[in-house]
């Protein structure tokens, strides 16, 4: 239990930190909705029960005042359907606030320089894996927290009106409730467990496999592997169908279990109220009214049991996901160099996580500020991994490095899903659409956009319009623009432009670069052309290096890729 | 009113022409099985558990009986009987619903795998040049998460429809016979529920579900920026980021409350004629025994039992309402569930012979002869010919290379002869076999592919060459690694896994490894390469063209590219005429 607690610790305590009174009321809501319904139906079986016995001599019959029950009766059936009004009102209001504070703290803690460079190495499949992560968390509060906290509300409310009858009689309801009630659920949920964990990665693997169906379809068919692909498609799904067999399994004895406890418990009250009622202790109202009671005690728990059987899952969740809910220490940001450097390394090593080869080693440079360099060699010789470490994604592993501020272009050309405005303003919040058009200009896409019916607020991704590569990479050019650092990083920045557009975009773009430190990592000619400096890496070292106007520099340029 | 018409229509369906439905379609047709819940298992399924709601019925007696005995002063000893009907009746409605709950749940799980069988089926056998094929991710989201939904709405929905249908009128000819007040209660809030709901709730639901969609929108939101990460930190946009995502999630709320605010409406009338069902029923059976409301009761007057009896049903009249009503969002997206799966499943171009894996057995054909005889063929939905009346011939052992430019068919010529889609007219005939759906998989089996993005499998170096090949031994393998120079990725990676894009792997590297693949299969005599050396530096391209024609050694090969160092190493070089590109532009 405690272990259980301490996983979810940090989880609650978000949810508790942002919406405290809200998940509050809407617990106390829930409890007051089922409360009105047990005493709707107990009150009700007392009123019938005390009528009919008064009923039996007109004299008690004129004597019975019927009105207050009968006002009780029926405020009580308001008064449920207003609490129960109110209760899916405020505990949806609070999940949807749970939900946009979780994600925004997560995201913010991963975005810190530690969490982002291990999240930037994980595959797409792990940052599915968060995504789902976050989903599971979020129906703790509503299948598990409040459905614990009404059942244990009722228990102690039922105990109480119980013991009114009988001290023994309440505590014996009490405890059976408590022990039935949450017994049931505990053994499910440790039952659920490992069925729960074997169908999220049964999930994963059926999700993996028929991305390698879809996406390998060429590969396999070419293989003769198809109809093999998809039976390991049908493989996963069987393991999956076993898990949620077992889960269901599960499900189902917990929804049994409490209709034999609920059996019991209205058998054992039956009993006890004949008891009861043959010492003279209560009257015949007064045993219909504890019946009733009993009868409907046992419905809250069942709201437990989904929340039981998920909480293997959401136990899963928690514990991957808390840890990233904690605030992380600050980074070591990289020196700023002196004087008219622009970045200065001495003997710098940097490393892969895991990996025992230096991905950079022994690396010695200085640039001077307006000074623009040139990496070319070989794809993983360690060109991305300069910039990235100068763009501080990496730790540096041995050795001194200092660099000015820079922006870097990755590679990979990342556009988000969202209008053009708001992606080229994501370098540049207070950029008018004068100056968004005017980087468009240098980027050779202001026709583009100028024909687009929504302009500048069309929107990129699904259901939008979509970028042809080219397109896409000129946008995040424009973007890099708009950041008036002292140092940019440009990783490979016209890869995917024809020759043409290319040339046309490079020569505006030069202007754009004046007084700027740039470094540029390339195996195209046109590139590296606008380089002072040409820097040649082999296997995470510097081979050469070579100055404009050397005979060296001309060749290096020569043996680089024409288009 | 749609969805309203919808489910009266098929609430009033009786269970045997539901049944009839079912057995006269066809298991395999998919649109078919979308009203099939598993055939008599999931009829048995529903009926047990309406049985075990209806055996309330004897139970509720039961109590009744009991507290008008102790009202009576009867003592423990003359109830024992009726604590043990209370209790054993419950055990068994307790089993009773369980079996019915387990069959439900085996019934629609399984339908559950047929869907899943039948979607994977049709997606391996779509060409890879219908462009009307689903893309990767969005196959493996339908396929996988969103497939569950179908599991409860068969399991829970179609169970709780047939207990709303059935239930409530058993319990009205309970009542009926003994109170026909009660009866007319109950029978007026009853209609009154599902009226008031589609007056209120089902337009507002509509509006809900599109809500629930924004809110998976808030999942990609986050997961697309995740993937930006690094561009997002370098432009200084984390905490705007932030923002924009706590903005974004804060508007949602607000336009999300705004439609549930209306959309609990229909459950709180719900609550309220239920409730106010049953505070009616107590009152006016109170009034009625205390002698105030000498009608209702067919003249008579209602004994203790039987007012607690008609009280203990009140209840479990609306129960199977608010059950329906509980799962009924699994209806909508169990039904969104089966309509994406029927899309995944929709058929398109087809890929030849797409279930004949037929590699590794001898006897195909005898060599790598390529001849292609007045071949047409044009890329579905576009208006003029590709290919027209086009002829070429390629001697065994020949190498070639395609030059044309883009959008002039070199790729699609490649795929044509790698028999991945069909042809319209003319003939392509490898080493004297015709190239048909009948011959496509066993030609293939002698085909190697090399493409410009090759696939990156979840799995190891190793896995991704041998691709679970039965036929290739470990020596294969091997050979390729080191005629693909990967030997050395290979001893690194040892058994890590890559794949989902190759993260960790160079383009050149990726390369390769299409590469060993092709060249791990000794049985392959003909190969295809599709623009190799394309946006790779001059060093790499140098270096595949080099394992590429060690490679092929022996072997027929043809070289779709522009690249002109690749093409200059060729025999021959065919170039594809600029008007093929015109017309199909």
């Amino acid at each position: 239990m405690i272990a259980l607690w301490n996983v979810f610790r940090p989880v609650v305590a978000l949810f508790l930190a942002e919406h405290r009174v809200a998940l509050a009321a809407g617990a106390i809501l829930a409890a007051l909705t089922v409360f009105a319904g047990i005493a709707l139906l107990g009150l009700s079986g007392w009123f019938i029960t005390a009528t009919a016995i008064a009923g039996l001599t007109s004299a008690s019959a004129f004597a019975f005042d019927v009105f207050a029950p009968a006002a009780a009766i029926r405020f009580l059936a308001l008064a449920r359907t207003a609490a129960r009004y109110g209760e899916r009102l405020v505990t949806h209001d609070a999940t949807l606030g749970v939900l946009a504070g979780l994600r925004e703290r997560l995201f913010r803690n991963w975005a810190q320089p530690q969490a982002a460079r291990i999240l930037l190495k994980r595959p797409a499949k792990l940052l599915f894996r968060l995504v789902s992560d976050i989903d599971a968390l979020d129906s703790l509060y509503l299948r598990v927290l409040v459905p614990a906290f009404v059942a244990l509300a009722i228990a102690l409310a039922v105990g109480v009106a119980l013991a009114l009858m009988h001290p023994l009689l309440g505590l014996t309801a009490s405890a059976w409730l408590l022990l039935a009630g949450f017994g049931i659920p505990l053994m499910a949920a440790r039952y659920a467990k490992a069925p729960s964990r074997r169908r999220a990665q049964a999930l994963e693997t059926l999700r993996s496999r028929t991305i390698d169906l879809v996406a390998g379809q060429t590969d396999l068919a070419m293989a003769g592997r198809l109809a093999a692909q998809q039976a390991a498609v049908a493989v996963a799904d069987t393991r999956l169908r076993q898990a949620d067999d077992a889960l269901n399994r599960i499900e189902t004895a917990v929804i049994a279990g409490f209709g034999m406890a609920s059996a019991c418990l209205l058998g054992g009250t039956l009993c006890a109220v004949a008891v009861l009622a043959d010492a003279g202790i209560i009257g015949g109202p007064v045993a219909a009214l504890a019946l009733l009671i009993a009868l409907a005690a046992l419905e809250p728990f069942a709201g437990l049991r989904r929340g039981a059987v998920e909480l293997g899952r959401t136990f899963l969740a928690a514990r991957r996901i808390g840890p990233g809910l904690s605030p992380l220490p600050s980074a070591t940001a990289l020196l700023m160099p002196e004087g008219l450097r622009a970045v200065h390394l001495e003997r710098v090593s940097v490393c892969y996580d895991g990996s025992s080869l230096p991905a950079l080693e022994d690396v010695s440079l200085t640039l001077v500020r307006g000074e623009r360099l040139a990496l070319i060699g070989a794809s993983g010789t360690g060109k991305s991994t300069l910039l990235a470490l100068l763009a501080q994604e990496m730790d540096v592993a041995a050795g001194r490095a200092e660099s000015l501020p820079a922006t870097l272009l990755t590679q990979r050309t990342e556009l988000f899903q969202d209008s053009l405005r708001d992606n080229l303003r994501l370098a540049e919040p207070d950029a008018d659409d004068a100056r968004l058009l005017d980087v468009l200009k240098v980027a050779g896409l202001a026709d583009v956009v100028s024909a687009l019916p929504a302009g500048l607020d069309a929107t990129l991704g699904e259901g939008g319009f979509g970028l042809s590569g080219g397109q896409a990479r000129r946008l995040a050019l424009a973007r890099l623009l708009l950041r008036d650092t002292p140092l940019w990083l440009l990783d490979e920045p016209t890869e995917g432009l024809d020759q043409e557009t290319a040339s046309d975009v490079l020569q505006r773009f030069e202007a754009q670069m004046r007084g700027r430190t740039i470094i540029i990592a390339t195996h195209i000619r046109r590139e590296a052309m606008l380089a002072d400096r040409l820097l040649i890496l082999e296997r995470g070292k510097i081979t050469r290096a070579l100055r404009r106007g050397e005979k060296e520099f001309d060749e290096a340029l020569a043996g680089l890729r024409p288009d | 009113m749609g969805p309203a018409a919808d489910t009266s229509s098929t609430v009033l369906r009786t269970p045997s022409s539901v049944a009839d439905d079912r057995e006269s379609l066809p298991v395999s047709s998919a649109p078919a099985i979308s009203r099939d819940a598993g055939g008599t298992s999931a009829r048995t399924a529903a009926l047990l558990q309406v049985l075990a709601s209806l055996l309330w019925l004897p139970q509720a007696a039961l109590l009744a009986a009991g507290v008008g005995a102790i009202a009576n002063g009867a003592g423990l000893a003359n109830i024992h009987w009726l604590v043990m009907g209370v209790v054993g009746a419950g055990i068994v409605r307790a089993a009773l619903d369980s079996v019915g709950t387990r069959l439900a749940f085996n019934a629609a799980r399984g339908v559950l795998s047929d869907r899943r069988h039948a979607a994977t089926a049709s997606l391996a056998a779509r060409s890879p040049l219908d462009i009307g094929r689903p893309a990767s991710g969005m196959a493996a989201s339908v396929l996988a998460e969103q497939a569950e939904a179908i599991v409860p709405y068969l399991a829970r929905f179609r169970p709780a429809r047939l207990k709303a249908s059935t239930v409530p009128i058993v319990i009205l000819l309970c009542v009926l016979p003994l109170s026909w007040i009660a009866a007319v209660v109950l029978l007026v809030s009853a209609p009154l529920i599902p009226l008031f709901m589609a007056l209120i709730g089902w337009r507002a639901k509509a509006a809900s579900e599109k809500q629930l969609v924004e809110m998976g929108g808030m999942n990609a939101f986050l997961l697309d920026r995740l993937r930006g990460l690094a561009t997002i930190r370098s432009l200084g946009a984390v905490d705007l980021t932030a923002r924009r995502l706590r903005a974004n999630a804060e508007s949602l709320r607000s336009r999300t409350m705004a439609v549930l605010r209306i959309a609990f409406l229909s459950s709180a009338v719900l609550e309220l004629f239920a409730a106010l069902g049953v505070a009616m029923v107590a009152v006016y059976i109170g009034f009625h025994l205390l002698g105030q409301l000498n009608f209702g009761a067919w003249g008579g007057r209602l004994s203790l039992n039987e007012g607690l009896f008609i009280l203990l049903l009140a209840p479990a009249f609306f129960e199977p309402l608010r059950e329906l009503s509980a799962v009924w969002h699994d209806r909508a997206s169990g039904e969104a569930a089966m309509e994406a799966l029927d899309r995944l499943a929709q058929e398109g171009i087809f890929l030849p012979g797409a279930e004949d894996d037929r590699q590794g057995q001898s006897g195909g054909i005898q060599s790598a002869e390529v001849r292609i005889d007045a071949l047409s063929f044009r890329h579905a939905g576009s208006e003029g010919l590709l290919f027209d009346g086009f002829n070429f011939h390629i001697v065994p052992g020949e190498r070639v290379a395609v030059l044309g430019p883009s959008g002039s068919g070199k790729s699609t010529l490649l795929a044509l002869i790698a028999g991945l889609a069909p042809y319209e007219q003319g003939a392509i005939t490898i080493g004297g076999t015709l190239l048909t759906a009948a011959t496509a998989g066993k030609l293939r089996a002698h085909t190697a592919w090399v493409g410009q993005k090759p696939h990156i499998f979840a799995g190891s170096v190793f896995d991704n060459i041998a691709l679970g090949r039965p036929h290739l031994t470990q020596d294969n393998i091997q050979a390729a690694l080191d005629t693909a120079g990967l030997l050395g990725v290979a001893r690194a990676r040892g058994n890590v896994q890559i794949g989902e894009g190759g993260s960790g792997l160079s383009g050149g590297e990726i390369l390769r490894l299409a590469l060993a693949r092709a060249a791990a299969d000794p049985q392959k005599m003909l190969m295809l390469a599709d623009e190799p050396t394309a946006h790779l530096d001059t060093t790499t391209a140098n270096e595949i063209t080099a394992s590429l024609l060690a490679s092929s050694a022996g072997k027929t090969l043809i070289v779709a590219t522009h690249d002109p160092v690749l093409a200059s190493r060729m025999d021959r070089i065919i170039m594809l005429a600029p008007e093929a590109s015109l017309e199909a532009a």
